[in-house]
């Protein structure tokens, strides 16, 4: 494996990480692996049925690799405090993801840390309530 | 006209409306007896999640069977499902997908004097329910989301739905090997154009759970009825978001690396 100098392959955590991306099979990745990436937002695409980061990744020969980092759903990332203006190209965040099994740069989202320091899941189910209290707005 | 007169015409009017007026009845028999003002209209969550599909008890979700009565059919289509390369993600859900998925997407119920129209924020296909006393036609074309027709049994809900045609989404459908919970690992369960689905649709816990069982009926698929129960829950501080599924379809790139 190459050795990125802005790449990390995180400890490989036991059990599958909560994923709450629900549109197709998740077979495809290593959930059991988490890759930290830092690197520059090239396009942030606001979509359905996924949002997608494309994010140039520098190693220390100076080799740019563009990962495809697969996030939730607008609808599920707007309930857990995204905005399409949160990136824009030219941001430089801190990204981990659960890499492609085949290892191919492309990965499934599981937290991005912004500039400003907010961190950010992939998106969730609206955050459930205790019975009792959804009585009222 | 002043200000002051219009509101003094209003009363006056509203008075004599009022005289006229029918007294409101007490007890059960003051309800409405139409499809609307049944308490069903609003947004409601699925309970459940990926990690805990039944959800909280005392109110817990059916779960699929871990070994399904196949007919040989629906065997042969649950492995062909169970395939990520014949998956269609983008397909409609179908009325089973609709009523059994776990908490992610809400739906909404729309109450009309002669419809319950259900939505679910990641189809674009509603569910018409038919409330006006109508019957299936008998040259019915089938259709994603199939016919359906209601009928109140006391605050009972219940939902005859036909005239599928056996495209749409595996029932439990989600992500098929996706391993994220349990229901994910299960066998893909299909439906055919042969399903004929029957609901029960009733609020429970003092209004705040809506339950639905679902008895579907598939004899092409299965060799006896499924039986499942599931639980929505009102939401009413939650909007109806836009879900429209084609508009990236870079399912491609999971496996053909980054690119638009």
């Amino acid at each position: 494996m190459k050795t990125w100098a802005s790449i990390v392959i995180a400890t490989v955590v036991a059990g599958a990480p909560s994923l709450a991306l629900a549109h197709h099979s998740f077979a495809a990745f290593d959930r059991s692996k988490k890759v930290v990436l830092v690197g520059v937002v090239k396009d942030f695409q606001w979509t359905n049925p996924h949002a997608w980061i494309q994010l140039v990744v520098q190693d220390t020969q100076g080799h740019q690799t563009e990962w495809g980092v697969e996030c939730g759903s607008p609808n599920m990332m707007a309930r857990t405090g995204w905005k399409k203006g949160l990136l824009a190209p030219g941001d430089q965040v801190v990204v981990t993801v659960n890499p492609l099994l085949d290892g191919r740069p492309n990965g499934s989202l599981v937290s991005i840390t912004l500039n400003d320091g907010t961190v950010l899941g992939p998106g969730d189910a609206p955050a459930p309530r205790p019975l009792g209290s959804s009585a009222t707005r | 006209m002043s200000a002051p007169i219009r509101l003094a015409l209003l009363v006056v009017v509203a008075t004599l409306a009022s005289c006229g007026a029918p007294q409101p009845e007490t007890g059960a028999a003051a309800k409405p007896r139409g499809a609307g003002e049944r308490g069903f209209a609003g947004v409601f969550v699925p309970t459940g999640s990926f990690e805990d599909p039944a959800g909280p008890p005392p109110f817990q979700n059916t779960r699929w069977p871990a070994t399904p009565p196949f007919t040989a059919w629906g065997a042969e289509e649950s492995r062909r499902l169970a395939d990520p390369a014949s998956l269609k993600t983008c397909s409609p859900n179908g009325p089973v997908f609709f009523m059994s998925e776990v908490g992610i997407f809400p739906l909404e119920f729309l109450e009309a004097p002669d419809q319950i129209v259900i939505l679910r924020e990641a189809s674009g296909m509603p569910r018409r329910i038919y409330m006006d006393g109508r019957a299936h036609p008998e040259d019915l074309e089938p259709s994603w989301m199939g016919h359906s027709i209601g009928r109140w049994e006391g605050d009972t809900l219940v939902v005859d739905t036909v005239g599928l045609n056996g495209k749409a989404r595996a029932m439990n459908g989600v992500g098929s090997n996706a391993r994220v919970s349990e229901d994910d690992a299960k066998p893909r369960m299909p439906s055919s154009d042969k399903l004929h689905l029957v609901e029960r649709m009733k609020l429970v816990a003092n209004g705040e759970l809506l339950e639905d069982e679902l008895t579907i009926v598939d004899p092409k698929t299965y060799t006896e009825p499924v039986i499942l129960k599931h639980y929505f829950q009102r939401r009413p501080d939650i909007d109806m978001l836009e879900y429209y599924c084609n508009d990236n379809p870079r399912e491609d790139t999971v496996v053909s690396g980054p690119g638009k």
